[in-house]
């Protein structure tokens, strides 16, 4: 008897592991598609959007998942340029299956490479893309990024309550780059809209090292303020050039320079910048504290504006994918339709990230607009031996 | 134009050729003795950046696989680049070890070694890239006594240049004197000469080819080191691919000053230099197809560059 008890037993335990082996096999990782730029000039960038998006999958894996299903972040170089950005793309799309992509690094390559995922309906959201007219590329592509439309104006705001008699204002801008020179646009029309005098524009390229021609040019207007609009190296070389040329006004920079990767090029020349932010650590919410403490552990430092946003695209994601696994098991959609519904999920959320609560706005033929209630400006604090930096919230 | 715009113009013009001209310098090197262009050179010159870098004892950032990482010894900034160029004067040597010689002993196409050579550029930015990271670095400054910029003009009309470039003109002046020298009046540099006009019959007459183009490597390669601290002493160490924007310009700086010339180098560089300084503000956007603009004109004159011989056909 016993003996056919123990049979028992085991032939319960045999079907019981067997039917939850079974289980765990349907229902293997949902695949999220990561394609930001692990290489090229922008790789740098690209760095911190791969941690950020790690963190989120660890962190959204360690709290349940997808109502019990784990996510899995399948990676894609995007590159810095168009061509592998759409390589990347699509090799996720097609290859991987993914139901949703987080990418491109750059609004240019967003230009390039996000209609492939309209076309193929699947759900794209940017996490730093923030030139004019990204969500209007289609109904499937989102961003978490804030416009510069909305952001940059602060910047100068601040400059003004700074400098209280700021009045001739010269800006800078990297004409090679949609990005550029979409934020350019913004900070000329607030000039404008602020009744400064806007006594140059000068242009450069993003590979630009040397900046001499355009800092005699902004020297020779005497300027109070100026703005420059252009990515890390070539930003922090013409801030480095101007301070060395004697320019010892105030300085904007744009999104670009958003990032103490600044910091070793203009050393001790880049205190003062101010920046306009679409995140700052000093937020304080439960999902920012959590996220900022496994940041630090990691990397012993805060973490920057694109980190936090590579990981709130994922927890948009993570959040829009439970939310419609509730109202309808998504484990009984195919691919298509989960991608469709998944879209349509996702716009219509409220999210508390990092960034703060978030939204998004929708249009005809556009996918979501980030509605975003918080916005910051930063100014950097270097030490005087210009080795470390911070990024010291004014606004 | 007032006077004092036209000297900050044309002291800016020589600032920015004299970085295109040093970099030339180690290109031209090579294409002098043996007729190719070696595409490693801005790779060989970014990581003798980096480790001028690694040298002065700085820690290297958060990406790479020495994430972290710092020597345990720090050397002052001049030992610094000597220890850096000697790395990249090593990787010279590898490079024609692994990517040249064997194509050289099959007498191989130019073209192919052409080729080799931009492959194994890819490759050294990728493993730099692996190595360091993304990040861009900068050296702790040795001028930090000085000025930021030395003033040309006077108190009340400044002509400002920035130190950092006026070192950067120096060298270079400095680097074309000595390669003159050795390549005009010593038995190296007649060896040299004699392996370029033809290299068989340079070695039926006892000359060791081997060892002179070994040399050649050697010395290119301890150039773009310099050059490649100099320059990231000046804008920074821009990243793995910091070595390679300089290559399409140097190209057009070899050939405007005429291929394997060595003052023409310089001459190509300086004149680029200055007619990007002299492109309207206004038109500043073009400035990058300035370069190619006058090397069309130049071509179309003179096919052998400024300073190059005409090339005589052998029958």
């Amino acid at each position: 008897m016993s003996r056919h008890l123990s049979v028992s037993v085991a032939l319960a335990a045999f079907v019981l592991v067997g039917g939850a082996l079974a289980g765990f096999a349907a229902d293997p990782p949902i695949p999220i598609g990561v394609s930001v730029a692990q290489t090229g000039p922008v790789a740098l960038a690209g760095q911190e959007q791969v941690l950020g998006a790690q963190i989120a999958e660890e962190f959204f894996n360690k709290h349940g998942g997808v109502n019990g299903r784990p996510i899995k972040l399948v990676f894609q170089d995007g590159g810095s340029d168009e061509p592998t950005s759409i390589n990347a793309f699509q090799n996720l799309i097609n290859v991987a299956k993914v139901v949703g992509i987080m990418g491109p690094s750059l609004s240019q390559q967003a230009f390039a490479a996000d209609p492939f995922a309209v076309r193929a309906k699947v759900p794209v959201i940017g996490p730093s893309n923030t030139a004019k007219g990204i969500p209007q590329i289609g109904e499937f592509v989102s961003r978490v990024s804030a416009p510069v439309a909305i952001v940059a104006p602060n910047a100068v705001k601040a400059a003004m309550e700074i400098d209280k008699n700021l009045k001739k204002v010269a800006v800078l801008y990297a004409q090679n780059d949609a990005f550029n020179k979409s934020e350019t646009e913004t900070f000329q029309q607030a000039v404008k809209d602020l009744k400064l005098d806007l006594a140059t524009v000068q242009t450069f390229q993003t590979t630009d090292t040397d900046f001499t021609a355009q800092v005699t040019n902004v020297l020779n207007v005497k300027p109070d303020l100026v703005i420059i609009s252009g990515l890390q190296v070539d930003g922090a070389n013409l801030v480095k050039q101007l301070r060395d040329l004697g320019y010892k006004g105030l300085i904007v920079g744009g999104n670009g320079v958003n990032t103490a990767a600044i910091f070793p090029i203009c050393k001790a020349k880049c205190d003062g910048i101010l920046i306009a932010q679409a995140y700052s650590p000093a937020y304080k919410s439960r999902v920012n504290d959590e996220f900022k403490a496994v940041y630090k552990d990691k990397q012993k430092k805060d973490p920057p504006q694109f980190s936090a946003q590579a990981f709130t695209g994922i927890q948009v994601f993570v959040e829009a994918l439970r939310a419609l696994d509730k109202k309808s098991p998504i484990a009984k959609m195919d691919l298509a339709t989960l991608r469709v519904e998944l879209n349509r999920q996702l716009i219509s959320g409220t999210y508390d990230t990092p960034l703060g609560e978030i939204s998004f706005s929708t249009g005809p033929g556009m996918g979501g607009e980030i509605v975003q209630k918080q916005a910051y400006v930063a100014q950097i604090k270097m030490d005087p031996d210009g080795a470390k930096g911070t990024f010291v919230f004014v606004k | 134009m007032n006077r004092t715009l036209l000297l900050q113009q044309v002291l800016n013009g020589l600032a920015i050729g004299s970085v295109y001209a040093i970099f030339a310098l180690g290109y031209t090197l090579i294409f002098s003795v043996l007729r190719i262009i070696n595409f490693t050179h801005g790779a060989i010159f970014t990581l003798g950046a980096y480790a001028t870098y690694a040298l002065t004892g700085s820690q290297f950032g958060i990406n790479g696989l020495l994430a972290g990482a710092t020597l345990p010894f720090r050397l002052p900034f001049v030992l610094a680049l000597l220890g850096g160029s000697v790395v990249a004067a090593i990787c010279g040597v590898i490079v024609e070890r692994l990517a040249f010689r064997p194509l050289r002993a099959r007498g191989a196409d130019p073209l192919l070694t052409l080729v080799s050579s931009l492959g194994v550029a890819v490759a050294l930015v990728n493993v730099t890239q692996y190595l360091f990271g993304a990040e861009p670095y900068s050296y702790p400054d040795p001028l930090e006594a000085l000025p930021a910029a030395v003033n040309f003009g006077t108190a009340s009309a400044p002509v400002l240049v920035r130190t950092v470039q006026v070192v950067i003109f120096g060298v270079s002046m400095v680097v074309l004197v000595l390669l003159t020298y050795l390549m005009n009046a010593t038995r190296t540099g007649k060896a040299l000469r004699a392996v370029a006009e033809d290299t068989t019959t340079s070695s039926l007459l006892g000359i060791d080819t081997d060892r002179l183009v070994l040399l050649t490597f050697v010395i290119s390669g301890f150039l773009g080191g310099v050059t490649g601290t100099l320059i990231g002493l000046s804008v920074g160490i821009a990243g793995p691919y910091f070595g390679i924007a300089f290559g399409l310009k140097g190209l057009a700086v070899i050939v405007l000053g005429g291929l394997g010339d060595i003052p023409g180098a310089v001459v190509g560089g300086l004149l680029i230099g200055l007619a990007e300084a002299f492109v309207p503000a206004q038109y500043i956007a073009y400035r990058e197809a300035v370069p190619f603009a006058l090397l069309f004109i130049v071509l179309l004159v003179r096919p052998q560059g400024l300073l190059g011989r005409a090339q005589v056909q052998k029958v």
